[in-house]
Formats: C-alpha cells, structure tokens, sequence
C-alpha cells in the first residue's frame, strides 16, 4: 500500500452487461490505487475488462445494457458508485478526464477545435467566453502544437490524426484534472507520431502533477510509460507490480505467457540462423457470459491443479509493492 | 531462385476535384519502388501510414493496376495483363489480410471460402475438393469438421488461419501478407506467426510481409525494406537494419518502437518531430528532409536514389 | 506440429416460433396481416356473389346484416365488390414489387460493377425517376387500351429507377470489401464473383425495398382507378369503388370508407413487413456470434 494517500482507490469493482447470451462480467472484482502524479498501467487483451474498468470509474456505462454491480470507487475520498449524475457530470472533464482512442469520434467534427476545449472550460468554471478562448490557446500551446492561434479556429478534419490526438489531451487537461485516463490513446497512432504522443503525456504529468490511468493491449508502451502496472485477464486483476519488478521477475503464468508470446524488437532472437518459435499461450479466452469457477485462467495454465479449478485464487502481496493472484506462484 | 521482382514500380491516384470533376492533383502513393523475394524468403516491407506499403502489395497482385514499372512473377511479365489474361497467374501469387473480420464473405460456409480456389482452378471438385479443404484445415490447426461453419462462428485468429488456409490452397509460390497479425491479441499473433513461420519452412513459400510493427519484422524477415512516402529508404538484412541503420529514418523508427523493456525509456535517443506529410503533395527532393535531423541544402532540392553501399544493403540518402 | 485453435464454445440455438415473434413483433404483425388479406384475395372471390350484379331497388343501404358493408348507388353489394377489388390491388401490388425488382436487380448490380455503363443508365434512372407515373399511366393509355397489363407497366417504369439506386449502392459497398479481393486474388472470376459475393448480400436491401414498392404500386393503382386512368370501369378496384362513391359520400360514407380503409391497412401491413424485415436484416444491426 502506498505511503501518500490514494487519489483514486477502486475496491472489489464487479462491471456487468445484459446480453443476448446471458450476463456478462465484463469486470470481476478488480481492486487498485492509484497515486497523486503517478502513472498507473492497465494492461491485457481484448476482452480483459480494461476499459470497462476505466468507463466505470467515470460512470459512463450506458445504463440500457449494463451497471456496476457492486464495489467501491473513491476519488479524492469521495464515493462515486453512489454519487448524482449531477455530480458526476461536474466532475468529468474537470476533476476526471478521459481520452479514448479514436479522437476522430471523440470530437465534434462540426464545431471548431478552439470551441470545444473552451466549451469544456466555460462549463465547468464558469470563466468568460474571451479568458475560455485564451485558456484554449494555453491547452494548445502546451501539447505543442504549433501556430495555435491559427489551429483554434480550425476543424478536426483538417487536422492529422496525431494533432488530433493532441487536442484531445489539450482538452482534457484544459480543467488541471487531478486524474487523466487514457483508453488506448496511441494505439491509432503511427510508431513516430506515438512516440511523440507519450513523451507529450509523460512530459505534461511533470508540469501539471496529474495522475494518469494508461489503458493499453501494448506491453511495450506500458513499459516505456507507466510507474506501476495492473495486468487484467478475463475481468480479473492477476498481476499488479511497479514496472521494472514486473519486467524483470513476472510472476503470474498468464503475463510470463504474454512476455514470451511477444516478438522482441531488441532482442536479436535468432539462434543458429533458424527463428524460433514465440511460445504461445493455447486455448481462448473464457466466455464472460458464464460465472468462472476457480482461476479465471486455469484452462490455459501450465501449472493449474484442481485447487487453481476449483477457488479462484485471493491477491497476494511478495514484497516490493508486487501483488499476484495464484495459488502455485504464491500460495 | 527469384520469384517475385519488381522493378521501378509506380501508383499514381488522381484527384478529382471541381465542378465537372476534372484531375486537380495526384497521390503518389508509390513512387518507384524496386525488390526482388527469393524462394523461401520473407521480405519485410515497413513503414507507416501513407507510405504506400498496402498499395505495393495490392498493385503487385494485380488488384490495382500499376502505374508505370514492372512487376515480374516467376520469370514473366504480369505488368500489363488485363484480367483475363493474368487469371491463371494467379496460382502463384496468392494474399492474406489483416481484418480477420471483412476478409471472409460472412455469408459462406468457411469449407466453401477455403475451397473455392480449388473450383477456380479446376483441381478438384467435390468429395476430393472437401477432402482437400479438410486436410487444409488441420494443416492450419482447425478442426475439420468446422468446415461448415460460418465465419461469424470463427475467433480472429481461427479467421486468419482460414485465410492462410485459402491461400495455401493453389501451392503459390508467394504470398503477399498485408497487415496478417496487426488485429490480433497478441497471444493469439504469436500462434499465427509460429504458423506462418512453419508453413515457410515446409512449402519454401516466398512472403512479401507487409506491417507497421517493427518488432513482428524483426521476428519473422529475412530482408527488410523500409519505405516512406512512396519510396524504399533502406533495403538490407534483418540483423544489419537493427544492428546498424543507415537511413535517419529508419533511425527514428527504431527509436521511437516500443519494446518491453522498462529501462530503455531512459536509453531513447531524440524523438523524430513533425507529421508525415501527404503523399498529394510531397516535398521536394529527398521526401523526409522535412523531418531530419541531418538536412542539408542538397536534400531539399535532389531525390537520392537508392544506392547499394555496403554488401546487400540499399540506401537512399545522400549523407550516407 | 501445430497447436489445434479450440473452438469457441457456442451455445446452442433452436428455433422457436413464439421466440421470433416475441423478438420481431413488426415482421410478425405486418406479415399476418398480409397473409390474411391474401387469402382474402384469393378464396374470398368464391364464396361472395357477383360484384357486377345490378339491384337498384337495393340501393345505398347502409351496412346491416345481409349486407355486410352495404351497397352503393346502383345496388351492388359493397362487401362482394370490395373482396374482389382486393385482387387488383394486391396484383397490382405484387406484380410491380416483382418486375421492378427483378429489373431493378439486373440494372443496379451492373450499374455497381461495371463502372463505365454506371454514368450512363444513372442519368437515365434520374430522368425516369422525374416522370410522375399518373402521368404516365395515362399517357401510356391514350396510346393503347386501358388495361392491368398496362397499369402495371406504367407503375414499374418510375419505380425501378428506385431499386436501381439501392442495390447500386450495395453493390458498390460490397465491391471495395476485402473479401472480394481476396476472392479475385484466389481466382474467382466476375461470374461467380457475382453470383456468389455479390448478389446474395444484395437481397436483403432489395427484399425491403421491394415492399416498399408494393405499398406504393398500390396507392399508385388507386390513385389512377380513381381517376380513371386505370383498370376498366367494369372491374372493381379499391379505387374506382372509391371514385364511383365520391357523388354520394355524404349520404352513403361506407361506400368509400370501407374500400379506403382495406386499402391503407394493406399498405399498413405492406409497410410494416418492410420495416421490421429492414431492421432485422441490417447487417449493422445483426447480433455477432
């Protein structure tokens, strides 16, 4: 448990939606802080509940299909799984940002990049139409986006799609959001235009001290990104470590799988000429919609036992801020 | 023994603008680009978006027709055949997407996707084409008696697997690969390069490996071809593009990839500013001058060419 | 040796009757309805009288137990000549969704894929499209003789240029997907590329904008009935039991509400069939797995 006390503390969070083929957890008791200023990475497949996680947070799960089921979500102290959609509609956008992947869907592609972040600023701090404007030009300044004057004024089409992405985050952090959640923001991304993108984010948490939650399939970008790492299968935390711990000594089967799966772009991998075979993780991910008995991975695990089948494994913590939830790795 | 050369290729689009719709402007969106794959070989193709790398593989297939160039598929010239014409050539080249999801007609039966080649061709129909589909599906590592399926019913990586299935079909010689891996999780992308990799090794297949991911290249290229808004910037082995590039932009790619590795962060050399610039209206000269770090007067002006200038390594740049 | 990709489990489906009704309310009500007035159309001619037969002393009595829907000016029963009237309509309605759609199928699948006839027979469709099809059907008249034959013609002419547009565009959508790359690059040629890739993917669009020609060809017909520029006086159509009620539509409602009324709930289940077949088949809204 960190020292400081936790900006954002997610406890036991179950996320569900209504499906044609049944319930589905998408999110299955999943518990974690997160620190003022610190860079939290959220890491696993399509599916994992990664997202899910996030959108919760913010109350945004759409109400027709899904709800939070049950679980605590403190921000600042402060219960949000109970709070008004009033009070959750002041605090997004200013005490709580998000940025999703795809910012061409994000932004209203008929009014003015200048208009939208002073929309943002005018609702939630009441300031004049004019200092709003100034504020805007502020925003675009510090993503660094050049000739800001002249970008308020234009559309999201006319902009590339990592300028785009710049905007969003200008946006979001146009209101000193102590959290910024970050759904897969460069994933969209060309590698160079990435690059510049998460420099941007690391760059602007130094300056402004906001706490981000990255939410990312990449292992590559949470570890060149994030402080500490949260790794989610099938709506279950499994790991949890700061991120030089987590790379060095993976515990869990499931992310020691997913480190061996990757090709390594650093690594010269080729033994006598031949290139080996990556190791591959066998089987598919569970189906959501049936309630998992046991280790959510057990079926694709090389280790499981009847034990790992039958009790899903609690959370333990060996040492060093290093949490893993499995019964033969830390019994 | 070479089975694919392609020489001095070029794609352009027009742009139709204007009240009558008249050509206002061109993408260039390949601008004379050259290689050759030999048997059994995989050439990477790198870059990112707007380089052109897609409309290679698809110009070289025939879907789109070139420009100006050649392409030469085992030994003959396919540049400037009509459809009609380039049908039976199609034995040889076959391809693979990258959207498991809209490369597959959702409204056939996998057997069926999977074995019409075999009808196109004549090779074989009826029980022995279903006999056939069936081993190709256990080949790929699906149950055969999924045949019947439809794609819906399929995972992304099992819909991938179909497609390198459908490829393999006719015996190619070479396959193009866009983007195979790009939408799949990555422990499902690992299964799919093992395969690929295997079926390589066993057939002595050619691929064209087309991707933006420069750690999948690094796995499974032998060569890799790095491009940029139309052109190759550097051309040479897997070990030596790694080990020691030459191009500044390859430079900036390699730097600006992500592996995962929690220390290289502070290893980072400069990151590469600017955004790539519209293939419709493309600088002057050497196409990244815009952006590099090493500019002088000479690459605003000049196009360099791609020069050999070491063993088997191909630059275009003229510092180097 | 290649690791087998296990299968995703599926849960089974068994079809159920009151499933898909409860599930497709639109489809199921419009479709009943249909059904019932085409059987309406088909058997109920047999069991009524002659809808010709004259009986002045009978005239504009209102609707009672012999007659079920009264009579009109000359005597006629109005329930005997409304069942018949039902034929022409749903003929009409029929007729006019099928051509046009089989011609429409033929023009817009070429249109979507051969591109340099697709400019030309456009602005054909664009012209054809313009001509209101009253006008039409009553030009097409003076030239001939009144007849169904000619109703029918002068219907589907204007409405084709309708299905044309629509399976033009799907065509086009289908054309740039990679599947039919992929099937060219395996070696399917355009026949089976048609055939197989294509035109499948065509009939559902075409399916519900057939039967929103159907409810138009029928409200065509009665339009032109009831001016006179359709079927001949002496077959009853909806319309022209409209059109010979106008005179005594103060005095004798019936003989136009009762004729109006099976004409708009025909439309009604025309209409509403299209509706829910276009929501259940738009591949958008189709459920995954």
């Amino acid at each position: 448990m960190p020292a400081v006390s936790a900006i954002l503390e997610v406890r036991d969070l179950r996320t569900q939606f209504d499906t044609l083929d049944g319930v589905v957890r998408a999110v299955d008791g999943v518990s974690f802080d997160l620190a003022p200023g610190e860079t939290l990475g959220i890491v696993g497949e399509s599916g994992c509940g990664k997202s899910v996680t996030a959108l919760s947070i913010l109350r945004l799960i759409p109400p027709e299909t899904g709800r939070i089921a049950s679980g605590s979500i403190r921000f600042e102290g402060e219960e949000l799984t109970t709070l008004s959609e009033e009070a959750m509609k002041r605090l997004r956008g200013h005490r709580i940002s998000m940025i999703f992947q795809e910012p061409m869907t994000s932004l209203n592609p008929v009014l003015t990049v200048g208009t939208q972040i002073a929309e943002n600023v005018v609702r939630h701090t009441g300031a004049s139409k004019r200092a709003a404007r100034e504020r805007a030009y502020e925003m675009l300044d510090l993503v660094r986006i050049a000739d800001a004057r002249r970008r308020l004024d234009e559309y999201p089409h006319q902009l590339s799609g990592g300028m785009r992405q710049r905007v969003m985050i200008a946006m979001a952090l146009s209101c000193d959001p102590r959290v910024l959640i970050a759904d897969e923001p460069t994933t969209a991304l060309d590698v160079t235009i990435q690059a510049q993108i998460l420099d941007l984010m690391l760059d602007l948490k130094e300056k402004t001290g906001t706490a981000i939650v990255l939410i990312t399939h990449d292992l590559g970008v949470v570890a060149e990104t994030a402080q500490r790492v949260v790794v989610m299968y099938a709506g279950r935390k499994v790991e949890e470590a700061p991120v030089e711990v987590l790379f060095d000594n993976p515990l869990h089967p499931y992310t020691r799988g997913l480190m061996r799966a990757i090709p390594r772009l650093d690594v010269d991998a080729e033994e006598g000429g031949r290139r080996p075979r990556l190791q591959e993780i066998p089987g598919l991910v569970p189906m959501l919609t049936r309630a998992i008995v046991g280790c959510a991975f057990a079926a694709r695990c090389p280790l499981a036992t009847e034990r790992c089948r039958a009790e899903p494994p609690p959370v333990v913590d060996v040492g060093s801020g290093h949490t893993v939830a499995c019964w033969e790795v830390a019994p | 023994m070479t089975v694919l050369a392609v020489d001095g290729l070029v794609k352009h689009f027009p742009i139709h603008g204007g009240l009558l719709q008249r050509q206002v402007g061109t993408v260039k969106a390949v601008d004379g680009v050259s290689f050759a794959i030999a048997r059994g070989e995989t050439l990477g193709l790198v870059g990112e978006s707007g380089c052109g790398k897609s409309t290679v593989g698809k110009t070289i297939l025939k879907l789109i027709e070139p420009t100006a160039g050649r392409i030469v598929l085992g030994g003959e010239d396919i540049t400037a055949l009509r459809p009609g014409a380039m049908w039976p050539h199609r034995r040889r080249i076959q391809t693979i997407f990258q959207d498991p999801y809209s490369s597959l007609n959702p409204r056939l039966p996998a057997g069926t996707i999977v074995g019409e080649p075999f009808e196109n061709f004549g090779i074989a129909q009826g029980r022995e084409r279903d006999d056939r589909v069936a081993a190709l599906f256990q080949r790929v590592g699906l149950r055969a008696d999924s045949m019947r399926k439809y794609a819906h019913e399929f995972s992304g990586g099992q819909r991938q697997r179909l497609g390198i299935a459908k490829a393999l079909a006719v015996n190619p010689d070479v396959i193009v690969a866009d983007e195979p891996v790009s939408a799949l999780d990555v422990s499902v992308q690992a299964q799919v390069l093992n395969l690929l990799i295997d079926l390589q090794e066993e057939y002595g297949l050619a691929y064209l490996f087309i991707s933006h991911d420069l750690a999948v290249m690094r796995h499974i290229s032998h060569r890799i071809a790095v491009m940029y808004l139309g052109r190759i910037v550097e051309l040479t082995d897997k070990r030596t593009l790694f080990a020691r590039p030459l191009h500044p932009y390859t430079e900036a790619l390699l730097s600006a990839a992500t592996a995962p590795d929690p220390r290289r962060r502070r290893r980072k050399k400069a990151i590469v500013q600017g955004d790539v610039p519209s293939p419709a209206r493309p600088p002057p000269g050497c196409h990244f001058h815009t952006r590099c770090p090493y500019a002088v007067a000479e690459c605003k002006v000049t196009s360099p060419p791609l020069r050999e200038v070491a063993p088997g390594h191909h630059v275009a740049c003229h510092l180097r | 040796m290649v690791a087998i990709a296990d299968d995703l489990p599926l849960p089974p489906r068994r079809f159920s009757l009151a499933t898909a009704i409860r599930r497709n309310p639109t489809i199921a009500f419009g479709g009943i309805l249909l059904f019932l007035l085409v059987a309406i159309a088909v058997i109920g001619p047999s069991f009524v009288g002659d809808p010709l037969k004259i009986a002045p002393v009978n005239r504009l009595r209102p609707p009672s137990e012999r007659w079920w829907f009264g009579t009109d000016q000359f005597g006629r029963d109005v329930f005997t000549r409304t069942i018949y009237g039902s034929r022409v309509s749903l003929i009409v309605g029929l007729s006019v969704g099928a051509f046009s759609s089989l011609l429409g199928l033929a023009m817009g699948v070429a249109c979507g894929y051969f591109r340099r006839i697709d400019g030309v027979v456009m602005r054909i469709m664009d012209g054809l499209m313009a001509i209101p099809s009253i006008l039409l059907a009553i030009a097409l008249i003076t030239l001939t003789r009144p007849g169904l034959g000619i109703v029918i013609v002068a219907i589907v002419i204007p409405e084709v240029p309708r299905i044309v547009r629509v399976v033009r565009s799907v065509v086009l959508s289908i054309r740039s997907q990679p599947y039919i790359e992929s099937a060219i690059a395996g070696g399917t040629r355009n026949a089976k590329l048609l055939w197989r890739h294509v035109l499948p993917n065509t009939l559902a669009p075409l399916t519900v904008q057939a039967t929103y020609v159907c409810a138009s060809a029928m409200l065509i017909e009665a339009g032109l009935s009831f001016l006179g520029a359709g079927v001949p006086p002496e077959v009853p159509s909806w319309g022209n039991i409209i059109a010979q009620g106008r005179t005594f539509f103060q005095i004798a409602p019936w003989t136009i509400l009762i004729p109006g009324g099976f004409l708009a709930l025909t439309v009604l289940a025309v209409n509403l069939l299209g509706d829910g077949l276009r929501d259940r088949l738009d591949p958008r809204l189709a459920r995954r797995l």
